[in-house]
């Protein structure tokens, strides 16, 4: 009995090891290094054409270089923009490499060309 | 304690319930990847996802989900329904397994290089299905309550086809049922076919119904272990493997096969011999360890169990019925019969129970072309076929003419036993084969014309054991000599010999109760006319229709002037009662003694108690009451019948 119980404990440590890396996030890297993490609750990944929609963002295919399971989100920006650094903004892009206006922001990550250089947003 | 272990065995299936599982799916088929075991997951210009080295088309994922579900590492799962079926597959395992859904027909080709074993799951229901793999590593099939019928064929017209040649182990999940039947048309060898070896284990229920050839055919050996398999029709065989057969436990019921029951041959050309564990064993062997084997063979010629190799009985109950006539073998050119079991090879029988009945033209219980040795068990035998002759051209399958001037390759005689190979060069004969029966029950039983015992066509030796032999000709043949040293042996022939040695015939010991036909046969026969003798010294010996002439007698044999049928008598040894024995409605006329001692007899005895023999006919350690003795002469050797003469 004594050994049954203890080779139960050892599986239990096992099973617990293993499940101790919980993930929240799956995480998108484009080819140019940028990560995009998305929440895996409820997290349903659709495939049209050469888009890639994973909950409300989407990518271009050929724009994506691998994705993986993380503990956080390890969303990245270029820099940290200030309000003035949309002054003279010259483009904005979706991570498509679509062209839109500004207006036209919805959530998701965008590339913002400006005079003073590139950068990503996170629009929530 | 049992409390605690409950405890945590629930909070371990709980956490292993909780696994994060990312779901690629690919038209019918998904494959699950467990979070833990991902790692990066890579994109390639838009066209490739790879996942586990699993290197998916993007233009073939239909969705990818992630969810709390668990997938164990190594499995796929099938789940039949209808016109469809659903395919998951585990993620560790997907690099290597190329699956194809059409419809409800599955293939699933296993790469070259794999390395672990997969575990298939087959579950659901299709009227039109199948389930086809292909690879070079050992797997496992879990049939869990499937029910599948290969109605119009996509990949193999077997309902189940796994083409490789590894070991292959078939789980029959404890608890389930599982149908499976075959295309109607077509090239498959089985409707559950296996290149490889199959070993069944389990205790669930497999029902197999096999439309064109065998209903199970296995290209290696066979194993079964716990599982219960139900052949309910086959146009071959019921169970057809190569290298060797063993059932160790579990059910076998085999009914409506054209062919043969259990049919084991060798893979090659030369046996391996019996090894070790039977390890790499290719021998044509079958081994009947345990379990219960039920047998049904309505075939022509069809054999109950076959063996290329030899068959060993050492456990369990077995229970063989043919009711097929005989048949001309085109090939061979001779006539062949039905057989409960057949070897071409030895026959070794150290346990068990072993039930025989053959009832059509020419069948036989039990045949080998080797040595059949009997050490227990028990083996209860009836045919009760016709005499079957074919030349070819011909057939009769209540042959009533005179077989002394008809080859052999010609008729086909049903017998109980038959033993060894005679076989002729010019005008010599060389014997092979025979028979030792050291113990065991044997219950022999035959009706139809030409039908002996138990014969052997070499030697035959019985040293212990229990025999009872009803027979239509000799009760127990020997082409060569025979030897009885020990055991309880009963052996009443209808129309010819009781004991009929077409050598010598030894009487050293035992308890010899021998019933011949009218004169000119005999009791106890042996070959004089060809200078073969009967020798007696020693033994219990009742011997209604004499002793052969010219025997040499070193134990003392009396005679009685008349006997009376259907009558209890006591023989003596000394003061010592030996056997109390019932008389037949008929036999010969001489009733011939003999015992160790001073060797005395009375009739219309009453015996009670005691252990009985000979199915009722002897009883030894009895109380006898009343009756009243019988003068005894002693019997002059060279006044005996004639002999039974040379009846092969």
């Amino acid at each position: 009995m004594k050994n049954r119980l203890f080779t139960l404990l050892i599986c239990l440590m096992g099973v617990l090891c293993t499940h101790a890396e919980d993930f929240t996030h799956l995480t998108f890297v484009t080819v140019d290094g940028e990560k995009v993490s998305m929440s895996i609750e409820n997290l349903e990944i659709s495939i049209s054409g050469n888009t890639l929609t994973a909950g409300n963002q989407s990518f271009t295919l050929v724009n994506l270089s691998k994705m993986y399971f993380s503990s956080s989100d390890e969303t990245t920006l270029l820099n940290e923009l200030k309000s003035t650094d949309f002054d003279g903004a010259a483009h904005i892009f979706d991570l498509n490499g679509r062209k839109v206006n500004h207006d036209q922001m919805t959530s998701g990550v965008y590339v913002i060309k400006t005079k003073q250089g590139t950068y990503k947003l996170m629009v929530r | 304690m049992k409390k605690i272990i409950t405890l945590l065995a629930a909070v371990m299936l709980c956490i292993g319930a909780m696994a994060q599982t990312l779901n690629v799916a690919t038209g019918n088929v998904t494959y699950k990847f467990p979070a833990t075991q991902t790692g990066e997951m890579t994109y390639a210009d838009g066209s490739t996802l790879t996942i586990m080295g699993k290197v998916f088309a993007i233009d073939e994922i239909s969705g990818i989900t992630i969810d709390n579900s668990a997938v164990a590492d190594g499995t796929i799962s099938v789940a039949y329904d209808g016109a469809s079926a659903q395919v998951i597959v585990a993620g560790n395992i997907a690099k290597y397994v190329t699956p194809a859904v059409e419809g409800a027909h599955v293939s699933i080709a296993q790469s070259e290089d794999l390395a672990k074993e997969i575990t298939y799951t087959l579950s659901g229901s299709s009227a039109d299905g199948e389930f086809y793999t292909s690879g070079a590593y050992k797997a496992t099939i879990e049939l869990n309550g499937l029910n599948l019928t290969n109605a119009t064929p996509v990949y193999s017209g077997a309902a189940v086809h796994v083409q490789n040649s590894k070991r292959i182990k078939v789980k029959v999940i404890t608890g389930t049922t599982n149908w499976l039947t075959d295309a109607s048309s077509g090239s498959q060898k089985g409707c559950l076919y296996i290149k490889g070896h199959a070993e069944f284990a389990q205790y669930g229920t497999l029902n197999v119904v096999g439309n064109v050839k065998h209903a199970i055919k296995t290209g290696e050996y066979c194993t079964i272990k716990n599982a219960t398999l139900n052949v309910t029709s086959a146009v071959g065989d019921g169970i057809s493997c190569n290298q060797y057969f063993l059932i160790e436990s579990g059910n076998v019921n085999i009914e409506g096969t054209d062919d043969d029951g259990i049919q084991c041959d060798l893979e090659g050309t030369t046996s391996t011999g019996e090894t070790t564990d039977h390890e790499d064993e290719d021998t044509g062997n079958i081994y009947l360890q345990g379990g219960n084997i039920t047998i049904n063979c309505p075939g022509i010629a069809a054999k109950g169990i076959k063996a290329a190799g030899d068959i060993f009985i050492s456990g369990g109950n077995i229970d063989i019925t043919t009711t097929g006539k005989g048949m001309w073998d085109t090939e061979d050119l001779e006539t062949k019969a039905a057989c409960g079991i057949s070897a071409d090879g030895n026959i070794t029988i150290s346990g068990g129970t072993s039930k025989m009945k053959s009832t059509g033209s020419g069948g036989k219980g039990m045949k080998c072309d080797g040595v059949l040795t009997v050490t227990d068990g028990t083996l209860d035998i009836v045919t009760t076929g016709a005499l079957y002759y074919n030349n070819g051209t011909s057939e009769n399958t209540n042959y009533t003419g005179n077989t002394d001037n008809v080859s052999s390759d010609n008729y086909s005689s049903p017998k109980g036993i038959k033993v060894g190979l005679k076989t002729q060069s010019g005008n010599s004969y060389t014997y092979s084969g025979g028979i030792d029966i050291s113990g065991g029950t044997i219950t022999v039983a035959t009706s139809g014309r030409n039908a002996e015992g138990i014969e052997s066509k070499n030697y035959i030796n019985i040293s212990g054991g229990h025999i009872t032999v009803n027979a239509y000709d000799d009760g127990i043949n020997s082409a060569q000599d025979m030897t009885i040293s020990g055991g309880y042996i009963y052996s009443r022939a209808m129309n010819n010999d009781g004991l009929d040695a077409n050598g010598n015939c030894y009487i050293k010991g035992g308890v010899v109760f021998a019933i011949g036909a009218s004169s000119p046969e005999v009791a106890i026969d042996a070959n004089s006319e060809e200078q073969k003798k009967l020798y007696v010294s020693g033994g219990t010996i009742v011997a209604i229709g004499g002793l052969e002439s010219g025997a040499s007698l070193t134990q003392a044999c009396y005679q009685a002037s008349q006997w009376s049928k259907n009558t209890w008598y006591a023989l003596y040894d000394g003061d010592q009662l030996a056997l109390a024995f019932h008389t037949p409605a008929s036999g010969g006329s001489r009733l011939v003694l003999s015992t160790s001692g001073t060797t005395t007899l009375k009739s219309g005895v009453s015996v009670t108690d005691g252990t009985e023999y000979f199915g009722g006919e002897g009883n030894i350690g009895g109380t006898v009451s009343g009756g009243s003795s019988v003068s005894l002469s002693t019997y002059n050797n060279t006044g005996g019948g004639g002999g039974g003469g040379f009846r092969p």
